[in-house]
């Protein structure tokens, strides 16, 4: 059957313009905005989702894998003793201050491990060997540092708590939600570096041995270590997202983008759909005049608002993957996973189809016999 | 000669607000296979009224509709739904789709009385060859006169072959040879294909293919009479 609903629209080929420019506009505005917010959540659990620890010991009411609080370094200890447990390790995350060639001082989100290459903080080696970091006060700092710290090669020092460090390596990936840079160190160094830390970690990271599962083996820790939060990975990584999207407003912001993004995405087909039918209205009169339903005109309708919600998805998606390029040379992650634009796209049909709704009571009204009127 | 479309004494009131307008008052007509029939009268007299209770559009206040012998009932929206797809419709202002070509327009219409595929596309050829538009048939009604415009909707009219045509002035927006060009279509389909022919006009010239003429004033039907 031909489908009258298609040819309309491309009959009228500056209105169907603006209808996808509008449904363009607010996927873009959704993708981009959305897919920036969850690039920088990502960023937020990028170590714990890369580190090879399967489960976290942090101190009780720790909010975010950043902002780590001291506890007794010996709980490690217990925590080997655990059935399941393969290796428990103590983990130091804490800011401090690091000096420039420039004299001027900035905080670096130091990572210091006992073995970092087992735990794989640093995941990722550009340059140097993560085995170097025990020799002596060595650092391995991460190449998205010279965007706060300028530029620096592997041999450069740096001066991190008044103590001199050597880079012997760089890193990639590693790059935190505060944008602070991310230097990774050996945990002796680290303890040393942050004098109140003495005797003290601020996580115990657990590897649990094959064939037992995480969360099993978090269910024994628990009990063990009342004043502490035992998370698996998938937990903590929840737990730290959480922080950044209900603590900073993060989330209520993105929610208010994504609703303007979709108030703007309906308001516009919805206007343009009721604007075509009200002049079409001769069209549906004579639709029904030959036998036509108001199901035959829904159907147009419906049609037409997904043309336009298929359409002005593939539109705003292309633009939305296209200034990816553009935000990563400014340093910004647009993350864009196909689940993601899946959502978006199921979102745009169902914005567009209830935008039709706004048509279909007026045209449910339509009395046939105008198509007598001359 | 079978009778396809009866109406019996079809009463129709309007309200608006407190006033009641009673536009027909008990009107009688009917129309047989191969016959036309030319139904005049004054603007306000109830005509076109008529013509839409007898097509299904409008339902009657009181009276009957009877299609090829069966009785539509006033409150069966589903069932004049169906009836109404086969009955061909011809207006005064075409309501060609703008957007679909000759051809579609037809095609688009068999869609909704369930031609589909291969069927429609020979139907489609077949009406348009039938109204002398066979080169004519990718052309926009905006590409097409008054007069070939009025042909497509005579071919969408008779597409699916539907027993019974109602046409609504039909010559009105046509200048006068290109009317008697349509009257003389209407005239040759009718014979040729047996329909029943229902023709609303204030156009004098259709009584020369009118089998019968039945006149209306004020909701009544005043006479009819055999044409010369």
């Amino acid at each position: 059957m031909v489908s009258l609903a298609r040819k309309n629209l491309l009959h009228d080929r500056i209105r169907f313009a603006i209808t996808l420019a509008g449904v363009a506009f607010a996927v873009t505005l959704v993708l981009v905005q959305v897919g920036l917010f969850l690039g920088l959540l990502d960023k937020s659990t990028v170590t714990i989702e890369n580190s090879s620890a399967d489960i976290w010991i942090v101190a009780k009411n720790t909010p975010n894998v950043d902002f780590g609080n001291p506890f007794p370094e010996t709980v490690f200890l217990r925590a080997r003793g655990v059935r399941g447990v393969e290796r428990a390790d103590n983990a130091i995350v804490q800011f401090v201050n690091l000096q420039l060639p420039s004299g001027a001082t900035e905080n670096a989100l130091v990572y210091g491990l006992s073995d970092p290459t087992f735990w794989k903080l640093p995941w990722k080696v550009e340059a140097g060997r993560a085995e170097d970091l025990s020799r002596g006060y060595n650092l391995i700092m991460d190449r998205s540092a010279t965007l706060r710290f300028g530029a620096f090669d592997v041999g450069d020092y740096r001066e991190l708590g008044g103590r001199r460090f050597r880079i012997i390596g760089r890193s990639a990936e590693a790059e935190s939600f505060t944008t602070t840079p991310i230097v990774f160190m050996n945990f002796s160094n680290a303890q040393s570096l942050l004098g109140q830390l003495s005797g003290q970690t601020t996580y115990v990271l657990v590897k649990v041995a094959k064939g037992f599962d995480p969360a099993e083996v978090a269910g024994r820790l628990r009990p063990m270590f009342p004043y502490n939060n035992v998370h698996t990975r998938s937990e903590w990584a929840a737990a730290s997202r959480g922080y950044w999207i209900e603590s900073t407003g993060l989330g209520m912001s993105m929610g208010v983008t994504v609703f303007l993004g979709i108030l703007v995405g309906v308001v516009i087909v919805a206007q343009t759909l009721y604007t075509s039918a009200v002049e079409n209205i001769r069209q549906f009169g004579t639709v029904k005049a030959i036998g036509g339903s108001n199901w035959d005109i829904y159907r147009i309708l419906g049609e037409q608002a997904l043309i336009a919600a298929v359409f002005g998805f593939l539109l705003g998606a292309g633009a939305s993957y296209a200034v990816r390029p553009a935000m990563a040379s400014l340093h910004l992650t647009v993350l864009l996973t196909p689940q993601f634009s899946g959502v978006v796209f199921i979102g745009t049909v169902t914005m567009c189809l209830a935008a039709a709704l706004f048509s279909f009571r007026r045209v449910a009204l339509i009395d046939p016999a105008l198509v007598f009127r001359g | 000669m079978k009778k396809v479309l009866e109406a019996r004494i079809v009463r129709k009131t309007f309200e608006e607000g407190s006033q009641r307008v009673e536009v027909l008052r008990g009107v009688s007509l009917d129309v047989s296979a191969g016959e036309i029939v030319s139904l005049e009268g004054p603007s306000g007299s109830g005509k076109t009224t008529l013509l839409s209770i007898m097509g299904c559009i409008l339902t009657p206040s009181a009276g009957e509709i009877h299609i090829s012998g069966e009785r539509i009932s006033g409150n069966d929206n589903a069932l004049r739904d169906a009836r109404r797809k086969s009955i061909g419709f011809v207006f005064q202002q075409f309501n060609l789709f703008p957007a679909l070509t000759a051809r579609e327009n037809i095609i688009y219409a068999l869609g909704i009385k369930g031609h589909k595929g291969a069927r429609a596309l020979v139907e489609a050829d077949r009406v348009l060859d039938a109204v002398g538009l066979a080169d004519r048939k990718g052309f926009l009604p905006r590409d097409l006169s008054g007069g070939q415009k009025q042909r497509v909707a005579i071919a969408r009219a008779l597409a699916g072959s539907p027993d019974v045509i109602l046409a609504d002035e039909p010559t009105a927006n046509l200048d006068s040879a290109v009317g008697v060009q349509i009257l003389d279509l209407f005239r040759d389909l009718a014979k040729s294909e047996n329909k029943g022919l229902i023709v609303v006009t204030h156009d004098p010239k259709v009584r020369r293919i009118a089998d019968r003429v039945a006149g209306i004033a004020d909701g009544l039907l005043l006479q009819e009479a055999h044409a010369a």
